[in-house]
């Protein structure tokens, strides 16, 4: 028995207070996988504590046959989900942030060969996802940022292994365009 | 944008560090957890949730006992022994009453 199960089962049996070290244990895993749709540390935590809570609740849900962090990573995307959702209906009273010089010459020029810098590119990357729908965004995440399978995106997000394919390569040319119309209207 | 550079965005942006969380934050948890409402935290199932979670295994276990004594009566008539049928109305017969009576 691995030790997230052996905690698990305390949990079950009543110490509640054992769950503090099960979000001791997965937090870091959390918080990286919600920084990947959300940028704004304060609400990275608030998303953080909100996944940790369907957790809680749904514990007895959880069968133990899939490792623990894999049935939590699942909520937290369940969650920052409806997040994107709930921000999409005020996208347009958010003004874009100032994108760094560096990383825009990069993306103007044709023929770069250093990658951008880390903090850079995740911005822009998270200023252009931002114009993709909910759904399209989860798919290009989990898929680029995240590394998961097609099987895992598909059991996230509820639909079939051949409809994340398709939502995939839409969601892929689309971003490709926005990233090319945001460097073009930065140039002065 | 040609397909190189998206892939060299996207690996730049995987290295960009998520911020660490509040070293009191497993404690923020467990006090949302403990202002939780006391029926999402112990609920007690009722009978028909009770028989609903058993149903599967009750049945399952039903079906395997009926398939053995299928299979037991099946191989005691081939045998040429008395089958199971037999084996019980002897039974009832001496224990509780003739069934040739009824």
């Amino acid at each position: 028995m691995n030790e997230d199960a052996e905690l698990l089962q305390h949990i079950r049996a009543g110490a509640t207070d054992e769950f503090a070290e099960l979000v001791r244990r997965h937090q870091a895993r959390v918080f990286g996988v919600l920084h990947r749709y959300e940028r704004d540390p304060q609400r990275v935590e608030d998303l953080a504590q909100e996944t940790f809570l369907k957790a809680w609740r749904a514990l007895d849900s959880f069968d133990s046959r899939a490792p623990f962090e894999h049935w939590l990573v699942r909520i937290a995307v369940r969650t920052a989900l409806d997040h994107l959702r709930r921000e999409k209906r005020r996208r347009n009273e958010i003004a874009l942030p100032d994108l760094g010089e560096d990383v825009l010459d990069w993306l103007r020029s044709p023929d770069e060969k250093d990658e951008p810098a880390a903090r850079d590119a995740a911005e822009v990357l998270h200023q252009a996802l931002r114009q993709l729908s909910p759904a399209d965004r989860v798919v290009i995440t989990m898929q680029e940022l995240e590394g998961c399978r097609v099987k895992e995106i598909a059991a996230t997000l509820g639909v079939s292994g051949v409809a994340v394919r398709v939502r995939a390569v839409r969601a892929r040319a689309r971003l490709r365009h926005i990233l090319e119309s945001l460097a073009r209207a930065e140039t002065p | 944008m040609d397909e190189r550079k998206l892939k060299q965005l996207f690996a730049a942006a995987r290295r960009a560090p998520a911020p660490a969380p509040a070293g009191d934050f497993a404690a923020q948890v467990l006090g949302a957890i403990h202002r939780e409402p006391p029926a999402l935290t112990a609920r007690a199932l009722s009978i028909f949730e009770s028989l609903n979670a058993w149903f599967p295994r009750l049945a399952l276990t039903a079906a395997a006992v009926i398939v053995l004594c299928v299979a037991a009566d099946c191989g005691l008539t081939a045998a040429g022994l008395p089958g199971l049928g037999d084996s019980a109305a002897q039974a009832a017969s001496q224990c509780l009453f003739d069934p040739e009576e009824l």
